[in-house]
């Protein structure tokens, strides 16, 4: 049962995210989509800006250590389309992100859907996303 | 998470892929044929005059959806609309699904990239070949829609944002505003001008257009490209001889055929054509995409001997 509603709820996320999306620099040459990540952190800094809104959250390995990742994420009218608002994320969220890392092993990534603090994801309107929609 | 929690969640993953290539591929089939879109059994609108109405209703909001078009030597077709690309088998997994519109990697990876060989229909000249195999082999880094510079000819109706057309036949004039890649607009003159022709012809990015009404067709004949874009995100290249016909079709509500040729004799050996369909999407509307604004893959970008390419020196 938990599987199925698990199953359903990333089939309709991926039918959302079928809205056709962004498609500005070349994802390859930046990102490694064999390099997938996920994780959790606290949001210090939005850029919501074109042609790519950013973020940077704080994410404290299991040492304690805190790295700063910067995430990149489709244009503010993109993201609007995919029911973001610019106040839909805040300094201080905690939010965890999916998506792909820089190819030059930077702190850098491509985030493809974000958990918001509340709870609600949200399909980033990544350049990765669809392929060919 | 666990080893068996991943597998799991792969396992998920490509069920979902599998899902959402099922729904691209109906969706894509669909376009000319009434599922998915609504508005393809809605018969063409039409002006008062009973020129096909290229955009929208009076009233009515509506876009045009343009495609993600990553590779246009997958659109190449003959004479009777064939596609020369290989078509992959129906249901054979998640590639083929995309590939009657994309055909390639769309952001994905790098995975489907073959350079020239891979594309023995398309009449390369040895240089373009060469150039093409170079995008191919880099990933499209240096693709000029990366620097917020406008996509040309017909890159422009596959370019993922959405445009409007619009009709001022008394005006005689057609407008195409697109969002993007670099929220621009094209003007077609339908008064029956020829192009400038010798210096008065300035080499420009969307080039010179002047157009007209063939039956239901918007046929549309550019010149006077400059050789600062791309034909496509994979990097077919092109010279300062493009020419290109583009041919508009509105078959129902709900879809703009549009098919155009190619002729470039600087990169390639013949003309060559390619089509695809651009589905109406009836309750969108433009909004503002500035891509200039803060282009951070500009400061990320480096070179062949990984040096940025704006910026100082790496030591």
């Amino acid at each position: 049962m938990k599987t199925k509603l698990a199953l359903g709820t990333a089939a309709l996320g991926l039918l959302l995210a079928a809205v056709p999306v962004m498609a500005h620099h070349s994802f390859a040459a930046e990102f490694d989509s064999n390099k997938p990540i996920k994780m959790t952190g606290t949001v210090t800094k939005i850029e919501w800006m074109n042609p790519h809104a950013y973020f940077y959250i704080d994410v404290k390995d299991a040492a304690g250590k805190v790295t700063n990742w910067g995430l990149e994420m489709g244009s503010p009218n993109g993201l609007m389309r995919q029911g973001w608002t610019r106040n839909s994320m805040k300094i201080g969220d905690e939010v965890t992100l999916e998506g792909s890392a820089a190819k030059d092993g930077s702190n850098i990534g491509n985030a493809r859907s974000v958990t918001l603090s509340g709870g609600q994801r949200l399909f980033a309107a990544s350049s990765q996303a669809p392929a060919n929609p | 998470m666990s080893v068996g929690r991943r597998y799991h969640g792969r396992i998920l993953l490509t069920t979902a892929t599998l899902l959402v290539a099922s729904f691209f591929a109906l969706h894509a089939q669909g376009q000319g044929r009434g599922r998915g879109n609504a508005d393809v059994s809605v018969p063409t609108p039409r002006l008062s005059d009973g020129t096909v109405n290229f955009g929208r209703v009076a009233g009515e909001k509506g876009i045009w959806q343009v495609p993600y078009i990553t590779n246009m030597g997958m659109q190449l077709v003959d004479d009777q609309g064939n596609r020369l690309a290989p078509q992959p088998q129906r249901g054979g997994g998640g590639r083929a699904a995309g590939a009657p519109l994309g055909g390639g990697e769309g952001g994905g990876g790098g995975r489907g990239r073959g350079g020239a060989k891979a594309e023995p229909w398309v009449p390369f000249q040895p240089w373009a070949a060469a150039v093409y195999d170079y995008n191919s082999r880099n990933d499209s880094k240096y693709d000029p829609e990366g620097y917020c510079l406008p996509p040309g000819g017909p890159r422009m109706m596959a370019t993922p944002y959405p445009a409007e057309i619009i009709q001022l036949p008394e005006q005689k004039r057609v407008i195409m505003i697109f969002e993007g890649a670099t929220h621009i607009w094209r003007e077609i003159f339908m008064d029956g001008r020829p192009h400038p022709t010798g210096d008065a012809l300035n080499p420009t990015y969307l080039g010179h257009s002047v157009g007209r009404y063939e039956g239901d067709a918007l046929v549309v004949d550019v010149v006077g490209f400059n050789e600062a874009t791309w034909l496509d995100y994979f990097g077919h290249p092109h010279t300062d001889q493009l020419h290109v016909v583009e041919r508009f079709t509105r078959p129902n509500k709900g879809t703009l055929h549009y098919e155009t040729t190619v002729d470039d004799p600087g990169a390639y050996t013949k003309p060559f054509k390619m089509a695809w369909d651009i589905p109406w999407n009836g309750n969108g509307e433009l909004s503002e995409y500035i891509c200039q604004e803060n282009n951070k893959y500009l400061n990320r970008l480096t070179d062949d001997f990984n040096q940025p390419i704006f910026g100082p020196p790496r030591r």
